[in-house]
């Protein structure tokens, strides 16, 4: 009768064993199973990604042919603009180079710049934050700023094989040291993403403003980056101070920052990547 | 077969068990499943319907964390509104220890594992194991900041230590003058949820250094904050550290000066990140501002002058008609700024050791010598013993029992008043103070309350100034009063003592012809002129006396005529005129006679509105360290300022605060 006992309590046998193997699993194969997790879904992120641009052509495949052509004419308009903006920009980089020559100063050539296409977009009220299809395959480091047409979309937060994420900057994660625009002391502003609801606009929250910088929904004050955190350089734009009322402390002011609508809807996205990497 | 047989039986047994039809047996689990379901069904009932409350607070005391703040302390002005203490915000690097637990544990394991792995046989006991593992793990973090700053910061582990067991709610300070460089740095940096992270923090802000520290004195931290509108007693509360006054000024006006705390509730995420924005906030309100009634020109100006002679020594000046002191210097001093936030060991034993701490002004007292003769003066013309023409002889000594001598037994010849405080004749003060008795001379100086504190607004105030008479003498002392101790009383040497500040309101007493002045540190604009007793001189008399301070600064053998006629370097005073006397006392030490300079003035003569007392210390036994030469500068730097300043054409006039 023994031996008949011990049959029927197999089953819980066989679980226990499978949880105790589940829990004496070398603790390098889980860390593997963690870090390849990302690696093993990238195909289909970049795969569901390539399929919404497939999309995309095809929706716009089904546009009238004057549709087309009167895009065709405000792309060739947009292009004419942006090569006067290109023949400037030239320019300009001479006549810095010219400056740099005569002042002896060292070039600034700090980032190199690798454009990437957002894969995936993941929001929830606790991150924000978005995957790229770039990764080590581009030489893409941790911590690499990274910019858009409105200014700072956010910072590398993990990098894979061929992704990348992005931690954006209305992720309450995200720090960074901004200076409001023009201020000739150039005094140091800590911003942070805000808690943002998912389809809400974005913010951020700034603190340690100076008691003398007023800020009101009608007459807002820029914050751009300030160069002096060694992770973004100067004069990008953060967003814009909506609100700034004296802090906890007495000592500084404290208050809302508005983001760029924009970074919701970012598809495409430059990652500043630093020339000399390890230097902060 | 056979054992096929006896397989099948055995099977067959096995399976008209396994399917029997209803078993009795299982409603007994019946009732312990529905007693267990009851059991369940009832403690929910309970939590949920008794204990709403508990759970509430609970959630509370876990998700809100109440944050203490204290409010700036108000600013310090001089009379001219200039900014003499501030607020500046200073950023630093703080730890949260409570959360380093975990980390500390496992550190503490992995060191006894290396002592192990060693075979050290003299593996540190665990207390001693956690203190290493808590300077380990904070020097991590430590090391983290030194990476991104680029500093070598190292962690003090008997402040680690302190903190751990005193102030462990609270973060503890790994770098606390950050540049703004550096702030900015470490907040992109530092992750958001490290438990190191960047404050910020009142201090105090001395714009002048160490310009009248002795008179504003400095503030210490303190966690003695409350605020009474925010709830949330139950809360886990962080208070930061705010400050009281120590010294000076800061202290005596401390509950003016203090802020009021305020603070705020904030919900945290389940790893106890702050989420924005607050629950509650009470918003911290500044101290009330204070205007003094020092003018930070003058007060340089002295302080200046002071440092140069490179010796210890004090300059007051003050309003004559309203007794608001514009100058209150001594030296040596203390930069302020250094005892701000905090005052490190080695600062305070510099400070110490230079005997930077002793504020010369108020607690210093001192033999007047000559300058004493002022107040002789006024006593012998009281008494009568000494008239406006009477004169006297000076062979160069005074004979009574032994010889006092005159100026190094230089004889003045026949000498009236006027000529005799021009030239500080010792044998004339001798035979009249003589005369007069020591009665007399310390009823006159009492009169003008040389022996008394003056009761400025300052804690520390000497009370040891000796205005000796027999009486005194025998109490104190237990011995006679001789015909020497009168004759060295007249010259204000033996035992008499007074502070610098006492001399000073006695001039600006002089200055008005009344007999006490009370200084403050108050400036009040439209402060009524202070009206006390006449000091009861006829014209004549007063005229005297007036004209022999005045023969100090212009006459040929004038004490103090670099005022007047200008010297090396010193340009002459240009139509100010200026009543002045100098003094130079003898103390014995230790380490031989040492000699103080002194000079007490007023000006303009004719209309007074500023007098002056300047004190020095020699520093050398033997060397001569005469009021004419080592005082007078001090005078003549802070009487030019003010004469500047007095010239200077009319500004806008001056908006004072009304709180």
């Amino acid at each position: 009768m023994p031996t008949k006992r011990f049959d029927q309590a197999r089953p819980f046998l066989t679980l226990g064993l499978v949880v105790a193997v589940w829990l004496l699993l070398p603790v390098v194969l889980k860390t593997f199973a963690r870090a390849s997790f990302f690696e093993l879904t990238a195909p289909v992120t970049i795969a569901a990604s390539r399929i919404r641009d497939l999309q995309e052509f095809w929706s716009l495949r089904l546009h009238s042919k004057s549709e087309l052509i009167e895009a065709g004419r405000d792309l060739a308009r947009l292009n004419s603009s942006y090569e006067m903006a290109v023949q400037q920009n030239a320019e300009l980089r001479t006549e810095i180079a010219r400056l740099e020559n005569v002042l002896r100063l060292p070039s600034f050539q700090e980032y190199r710049y690798e454009h990437a296409r957002v894969a995936r977009r993941d929001f929830s009220g606790w991150w924000q934050r978005i995957v790229i299809r770039k990764g080590r395959n581009f030489g893409i480091p941790v911590g690499a700023p990274v910019v858009f047409t409105g200014g700072v979309v956010g910072r590398v937060s993990e990098v894979h094989l061929t992704t990348s994420v992005v931690d954006l900057i209305s992720n309450p994660g995200v720090r960074l040291a901004g200076v409001i625009e023009g201020d000739p002391l150039g005094r140091p502003i800590s911003f942070q993403g805000g808690v943002n609801p998912t389809f809400a606009p974005p913010t951020g929250i700034v603190e340690f403003v100076p008691l003398d910088i007023i800020a009101t929904p009608q007459s807002p004050k820029r914050l751009v980056t300030s160069g002096l955190g060694g992770v973004f350089p100067p004069g990008l734009s953060l967003g814009t101070i909506t609100k700034a009322e004296l802090g906890s402390d007495g000592l500084f002011k404290s208050g809302e920052i508005k983001l760029d609508e924009r970074l919701g809807s970012v598809s495409e996205v430059t990652v500043l990547v630093p020339l000399t990497p390890g230097t902060d | 077969m056979a054992t096929t047989d006896i397989n099948l039986a055995d099977r067959s047994g096995s399976l008209v068990e396994s399917h029997k039809g209803y078993d009795p047996r299982i409603i007994f689990f019946y009732f312990i499943i529905a007693a267990l379901l009851l059991t369940l069904a009832g403690g929910l009932a309970y939590q949920q319907l008794s204990k709403t409350g508990e759970h509430a607070d609970a959630e509370r005391q876990q998700n809100q964390r109440r944050i203490l703040v204290p409010g700036p302390r108000g600013n310090i002005y001089d009379r001219n509104q200039k900014l003499l203490v501030g607020n500046r915000p200073r950023f630093s690097v703080r730890l949260l220890l409570d959360v380093l637990r975990p980390e500390i544990r496992r550190e503490q394991i992995r060191i006894r594992k290396n002592y192990r792995a060693m075979d050290d046989q003299n593996v540190p006991s665990p207390w001693q194991l956690e203190q290493i593992a808590r300077v380990s793990v904070v020097q991590r973090y430590l090391d983290e900041v030194n990476r991104v700053i680029g500093r070598e910061e190292r962690v003090d582990a008997r402040e680690l230590q302190r903190h751990f067991s005193r102030e462990l709610l609270l973060p503890f300070t790994l770098i606390d003058d950050l540049e703004p460089k550096e702030y900015a740095r470490l907040l992109e940096k530092l992750p958001v949820n490290s438990p190191a992270n960047v404050y910020s923090f009142s201090t105090r802000y001395y714009p002048y250094g160490s310009a009248a520290s002795h008179t504003l004195g400095y503030v210490g931290s303190t966690d003695d904050l409350e605020v009474e509108d925010l709830p949330g007693d139950d809360l886990r509360t962080f208070k930061m550290k705010g400050t009281m006054g120590r010294d000076g000024i800061e202290k005596r006006f401390d509950s003016l000066l203090q802020g009021e705390a305020g603070g705020s509730i904030f919900r945290v995420d389940p790893a106890g990140n702050r989420i924005n924005p607050a629950i509650q906030v009470v918003l911290p309100k500044q101290g009330r501002d204070l205007t003094l009634s020092l003018d930070i020109d003058l007060q340089l100006a002295a302080e200046k002058t002071l440092g140069e002679t490179e010796m210890a020594g004090t300059a007051i000046a003050m309003d004559v008609n309203t007794g608001e002191v514009l100058v209150l210097a001594s030296k040596p001093d203390y930069d302020l700024s250094q005892f701000s936030p905090r005052i490190s060991t080695a600062t305070w034993a510099d400070a110490n050791a230079r005997g930077a701490l002793f504020k010369r002004a108020i607690q210093g007292t001192y033999p007047p010598g000559s300058s004493f003769k002022i107040l002789m003066t006024i006593a012998g013309l009281r008494s009568g013993v000494i008239t406006p023409e009477g004169t006297a002889f000076c062979p160069g000594f005074f004979r009574l029992g032994r010889e006092f001598d005159c100026h190094d037994r230089h004889a003045h010849g026949e000498l009236a008043i006027e000529e005799a405080i021009e030239r500080s004749c010792n044998v004339f003060f001798y035979e009249h103070g003589y005369k007069m008795g020591p009665d007399v001379i310390a009823a006159e100086a009492r009169r003008f309350h040389l022996d008394q504190p003056t009761g400025i607004e300052l804690t520390d105030e000497t009370r040891r100034m000796i205005i000796p008479n027999p009486e005194w003498k025998r109490k104190t002392l237990k011995q006679a009063w001789v015909g020497g101790d009168t004759v060295l009383m007249s010259i204000g040497q033996g035992y008499v003592s007074v502070s610098p500040l006492s001399m000073a309101c006695f001039m600006a007493s002089v200055a008005r012809d009344e007999v006490w002045t009370q200084p403050t540190l108050l400036h009040q604009p439209n402060r009524p002129r202070q009206k006390t007793e006449s000091i009861g001189l006829t014209p004549a008399q007063r005229a005297a006396l007036v004209n022999g301070m005045e023969r100090v600064t212009t006459g040929a053998s004038g004490t103090a005529r670099i005022l007047q006629n200008g010297r090396g370097g010193l340009p002459p005073l240009t139509g100010l005129r200026i009543a002045a006397k100098t003094g130079t006392a003898q103390a014995h030490t230790v380490k031989g006679t040492i000699n103080f300079a002194w000079l007490i003035a007023f000006a303009p003569v004719e209309n007074p509105q500023i007098a002056i007392a300047i004190a020095i210390e020699g520093d050398t036994p033997g060397e001569e360290t005469g009021g004419g030469r080592y005082a007078s500068p001090v005078a003549h730097a802070i009487l030019r300022t003010w004469l500047d300043k007095k010239n200077q054409p009319a500004g806008p006039p001056v908006k004072f605060k009304t709180e």
